[in-house]
């Protein structure tokens, strides 16, 4: 009887599940590609509209920074999200679990993958924006929080793309809902070419709601190392963490197997 | 005891799936077979134990998830890469590095796939790099639900005879569900017969044998000479084209096998033949009688 116990994290489920990320053809297009391919657009209008170098530059960095959270958005969100469903629809978690593999195994392993494959995404993206862009070097707190506040909405969007696809358990659903929801928390965060301060007011008390919202207006005063006021921020994140909590825990509780 | 089931119930919606009132065990060592036509209840039985469907009633176990290993009807992987790294990271091991892993390999002939994806495998191939990792589980319990179905049937006759070769001698418990009786025959010893989601009988499959069909049973092709010639022969129920003759003492099977030999008919003479078993239990527990 084999009774050794697995551990959670493994050098080959890690693999594994990289394997699973890289094979997904959404993440390269709309994780790496649309965010360099966005950036350099903006940033090209931008410079066009700009004739003042310092404001160009902190203009494009406001702007890099901002399409940056473009990448956790289409990697973890959409592109998770879509490969998951893609999976229940066919059996292969379920299957995976009669092995063994444990819903938790899988999503701490597919969360470091999933980091793994974003750090990658995140160095091409700054190679092309300090190659292709004008930007401003930060101040190294200013950075840190760049880094902590992306991988903290990578993980939120994780487990709501984790929530959304095992509710609906559809590839097309979870293909649509997700895409749809990309779109609008792009177009809420000012990402679309609408700024905040150009939004009804009803729509800016949506967007307030959303971290990218922050991450896209305000992060250049945390990149200078500005003194900004985080609580409106973290009052988005907690709101949009308690969300993705709530309904990540319900969907493992409902997947959860009953042996007396 | 293994497993023992009591006043089972499956509901799918306002559908009963299965119902299970009499107590089922499965000692350690039992080799079951779970025969039934489409909807009997099968799987929903297979995934009852697994607590993969919510059910009403006891199932008691010693055994723990990880204990029990299962063959599904359907089994489905990630086509993102070659089979080989989804065996490694199912058993959490490297093919190189694991002798056992690499002796079932071999036994299954299975090594020149190692590089393909999921879907480029045939048939057969698909079911083969299943039933390596379910073997490589080491399961006290392990369930094949249908594992040939699909096959064609030098493929199918290929892959039973290497599980039967595989277990031959092992402790290891097996519940095998399938619609073809040669492989309960090879691989089961006790059978469970269900029928519309209720069990028809469930016990050793000689004593099953000798309930429902007697001692032996003599088979014949039906036609109208061999009707008349058997008339006066205790009649089994048998599936349209055969006709099937209890014969309840050696001194009845002689004379029954030596008039047909007279007549020059060919018969066949068992006492395991599971198609006869199914149909008479079926029968007699008032079933729907589906062989003639």
């Amino acid at each position: 009887m084999q009774n050794n116990r697995r551990k959670t994290v493994s050098l080959q489920m890690l693999l594994f599940e990289f394997r699973k990320t890289i094979g997904n053809p959404y993440v390269h297009i709309f994780g790496v590609g649309m965010p360099v391919l966005m950036m350099i657009i903006v940033t090209r209008a931008v410079m066009s509209q700009v004739a003042d170098a310092a404001i160009r530059m902190e203009a494009n960095t406001s702007v890099f920074l901002g399409i940056g959270a473009l990448i956790p958005m289409a990697t973890i969100f959409m592109g998770y999200g879509v490969s998951n469903a893609q999976e229940i629809e066919k059996g292969i978690p379920q299957r995976m679990e009669l092995f063994g593999i444990t819903p938790g195994m899988t999503i701490c392993n597919r969360i470091l993958s999933e980091t793994i494959f974003m750090t990658m995404a995140f160095a091409v993206y700054f190679v092309a924006g300090y190659a292709v862009v004008g930007m401003k070097a930060p101040k190294a707190l200013g950075a840190l929080l760049y880094v902590v506040c992306i991988l903290a909405l990578s993980v939120i969007l994780f487990c709501l793309s984790y929530a959304i696809s095992s509710l609906l358990r559809k590839f097309s659903l979870t293909y649509c809902v997700t895409m749809l929801l990309y779109f609008v928390m792009m177009i809420l965060g000012g990402m679309m070419g609408i700024s905040f301060d150009n939004m009804p007011e009803p729509v800016q008390a949506v967007a307030k709601l959303l971290p990218v919202t922050y991450i896209n207006r305000d992060f250049y005063t945390v990149w200078k190392g500005e003194n900004y006021n985080f609580m409106p921020m973290l009052q988005a994140y907690l709101l949009m963490a308690a969300l993705a909590g709530i309904l990540m825990f319900f969907t493992l509780k409902h997947r959860e197997r009953k042996l007396h | 005891m293994l497993l023992s089931i009591q006043n089972l119930t499956v509901r799918y919606g306002a559908d009963t799936a299965l119902g299970i009132s009499s107590p089922i065990e499965i000692q350690e060592g039992d080799r079951v077979g779970v025969i039934g036509s489409n909807g009997a209840g099968k799987t929903t039985l297979i995934k009852s134990i697994l607590g993969l469907v919510p059910y009403e009633g006891v199932i008691r176990t010693k055994l723990r998830p990880k204990q029990m290993a299962v063959h599904m009807q359907f089994n489905e992987y990630t086509d993102a890469m070659p089979v080989k790294y989804i065996m490694e990271a199912v058993l959490g091991t490297k093919i190189s590095r694991n002798e056992k892993l690499r002796e079932l390999i071999d036994f299954f002939e299975f090594g020149d796939c190692l590089r393909k994806k999921y879907t480029k495998l045939s048939g057969g191939q698909k079911q083969r790099f299943t039933i390596i990792m379910v073997m490589m589980q080491e399961a006290a319990l392990t369930f094949y639900d249908e594992v040939t179905s699909g096959l064609d049937f030098e493929t199918r006759q290929k892959l039973v005879e290497k599980l039967v070769e595989w277990y031959r001698g092992k402790r290891e418990s097996l519940v095998v569900v399938s619609h073809y009786y040669e492989e309960l025959d090879q691989l089961a010893d006790k059978l469970l017969i269900l029928d519309k989601g209720q069990v028809v009988d469930y016990g050793r499959k000689d004593e099953l044998f000798r309930k429902y069909c007697g001692r032996a049973v003599i088979v014949v092709n039906h036609c109208e000479k061999n009707e008349k010639l058997l008339s006066k022969c205790k009649r089994l129920c048998a599936p349209a084209h055969l006709i099937a003759v209890s014969c309840e003492s050696e001194e009845m099977e002689k004379e029954v096998t030596e008039l047909l030999q007279k007549n020059d008919v060919n018969y066949k003479r068992s006492n395991n033949d599971i198609e006869i078993l199914y149909t008479n239990a079926k029968t007699v527990k008032g079933g729907c009688f589906d062989a003639e």
